[in-house]
């Protein structure tokens, strides 16, 4: 095999991997956009407070941040809820200069708590998974990747699943329709709507748990990843949970793509050219629906 | 005995006033219309007995409890379902799942399956489509599923809104000939419309004109021309 076909197998397979967790964070991001037509620009925030949540479990316990999802994801999901009821319910149906306003203030007011906390440091964990590497042939990939594709791969399913097939998801999907129809046949959308809210931030935190696998934290973090999630949302249509996370892993390899053959330093600006020619061109992204309300 | 009671009702939006003294009463098991010319505040008018609007003054009642502040969930969960003008399904929704999310098992003994073949038998065209993507069926299907929603919560009381616009004559009077056979099951309904034909189907109603009620009467008072025309054409 010729070394240049080698990087492109290479990237392409870790673009896979990592944009496993992409996708994972975008499709939190897009279900809050989908059903409440909230454009939660804090939601990189919530995700750093779940690596910096699932580190803090790793600095008491020495626990693996895999070992932490079931606790980081409860926390989460109850700040997710707590931010519906207090903040963002006032929010819903306003202008999205309001909601970008908002979801500013709360992303500062997340970060300064944990920068009071943590202070500017970058940490890590010493995850197990992370520090090894599957070596096949001239390929290598992080155990941490892989754990976190898989971690990633399940959580898409089990929120399709329950969105297809539970009279929660269905209820989910009909306000995300038309609210105020789902009231008249007796559907409380406050209620729904602080569920899916608080599912959000879940994904978010479970994002968080793999993310710090491999990736350390700072409390610039929230602010480096949130492009990521609105691109990939933008690319695989807003709203749709099966589109956001194909845009995660489309802007993973797109980045491999450019850092193995480009340039590590400007793997990013294929992304925001990508974004430009996607609201230029293509505005309802590859799985988007055109019957949006 | 009254099942439903709107008493001086009155309904804006920011200045504007759109319903400015609404009365009238429905009994148990009858056919109630509410007739009027394009903005007369029928639309208004169940808006806020369904709790989507806040009324300025007035009282809603029904079966003698008034209604109150309260959200349009909980009036659906007391029992009165809402045809909402346009249809209003779910698109995205299969109809099968536009059915289902519908179905409130607080309000009835009967199960989900029983509920639907009932709403399934009365429209047989929706069992053939129950898994077509709701938003793609055309227009009077999507008013039969909009009805069949309605009647998921097993309701005393049924409110449409214009269940015959942009139908075509012979899905009107299929629209018609259902809504005939749900009240013969004795089921009350609250029926708005400009197709003057809904008064063959009424046992009462009133006529509506800029937000006040200009007629009230049974099928035979309604019926005569006079005061179709008054309502119409306002003179
Ligand atoms: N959301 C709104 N904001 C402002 N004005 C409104 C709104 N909805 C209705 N109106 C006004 O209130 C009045 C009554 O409207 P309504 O929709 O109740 O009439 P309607 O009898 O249902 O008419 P139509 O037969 O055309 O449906 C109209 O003058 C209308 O312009
Ligand atoms: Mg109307």
């Amino acid at each position: 095999m010729s070394s240049t076909v080698v990087s492109l197998i290479q990237a392409l397979a870790s673009g896979l991997l990592v944009g496993g967790v992409y996708g994972l964070f975008s499709i939190g991001f897009s279900l809050a956009f989908g059903v409440m037509r909230i454009v939660n620009f804090a939601h990189g925030e919530l995700v750093m407070l779940g690596m910096y949540a699932a580190y803090s479990v790793y600095l008491l316990t020495g626990a693996d941040p895999l070992l932490a999802i079931p606790i980081v994801g409860i926390f989460l999901t109850v700040v997710g809820a707590g931010l519906y009821l207090v903040v963002y319910e006032r929010f819903v149906g306003k202008a999205t200069l309001q909601q970008l306003l908002v979801a500013i203030a709360i992303s500062m007011v997340i970060q300064i708590i944990l920068q009071m906390i943590y202070g500017p440091e970058t940490r890590g964990v010493q995850s197990v998974l992370g520090s090894q590497y599957l070596i096949y042939g001239p390929f290598f990939f992080s155990y941490g990747q892989i754990a976190a594709f898989i971690v990633a791969v399940i959580c898409v399913g089990v929120l399709e699943l329950l969105l297809q097939k539970t009279r929660w998801g269905k209820l989910i999907r009909a306000v995300a329709d038309d609210p105020e129809a789902a009231e008249i046949v007796g559907a409380n959308s406050r209620a729904i709507n602080t569920v899916a809210f608080a599912v959000s931030c879940c994904l978010a935190g479970i994002a968080g748990c793999v993310l710090i696998i491999y990736y350390p934290v700072n409390p610039g973090t929230g602010m480096a990843l949130m492009p990521i999630a609105l691109i990939a949302t933008v690319i695989g249509g807003l709203g749709s949970i099966k589109g956001a996370f194909l845009g995660g892993i489309i802007c993973a390899i797109v980045q491999q793509l450019t850092s193995t053959f480009w340039s590590p330093a400007l793997q990013d600006v294929p992304l925001y050219v990508l974004l430009l020619v996607f609201l230029a061109f293509f505005p309802f992204g590859l799985l988007g629906r055109k019957t949006a309300h | 005995m009254t099942l439903l009671t709107v008493e001086s009702l009155k309904v804006g939006y920011g200045d504007l006033i759109a319903v400015r003294d609404v009365s009238f009463t429905v009994k148990p098991g009858e056919i109630f219309v509410l007739l009027g010319a394009n903005g007369s505040g029928k639309t208004t008018t169940l808006r806020a007995i369904s709790g989507l609007i806040r009324p300025i003054a007035g009282r809603i009642a029904m079966e003698g409890e008034a209604l109150g502040a309260i959200k349009p969930h909980a009036v659906a969960r007391l029992g009165i379902s809402h045809v909402p003008e346009g249809r209003r399904i779910f698109p995205n929704l299969s109809v099968d799942d536009n059915l289902t999310v519908s179905y409130l098992p607080t309000r009835t003994d009967k199960s989900l399956r029983a509920i639907l073949d009932e709403v399934y038998g009365l429209f047989p065209r929706l069992r053939e489509r129950h898994k077509q993507m709701a938003g793609t069926m055309s227009g009077g299907e999507q008013q039969m599923l909009a009805i069949g929603r309605a009647l998921m919560n097993c309701p005393k009381l049924l409110m449409l809104d214009e269940p015959s616009l942009g139908l075509s004559p012979v899905m009107t009077d299929l629209v018609f000939e259902r809504l005939e056979a749900i009240s013969n099951q004795g089921l009350t309904i609250l029926l708005v419309e400009q197709n003057a034909s809904a008064i063959d189907l009424a046992t009462s109603g009133v006529i509506l004109s800029n937000g006040v009620v200009s007629m009230a009467g049974d099928r035979a008072a309604l019926s005569s021309t006079q005061y179709i025309q008054k309502a119409y054409l306002g003179v």
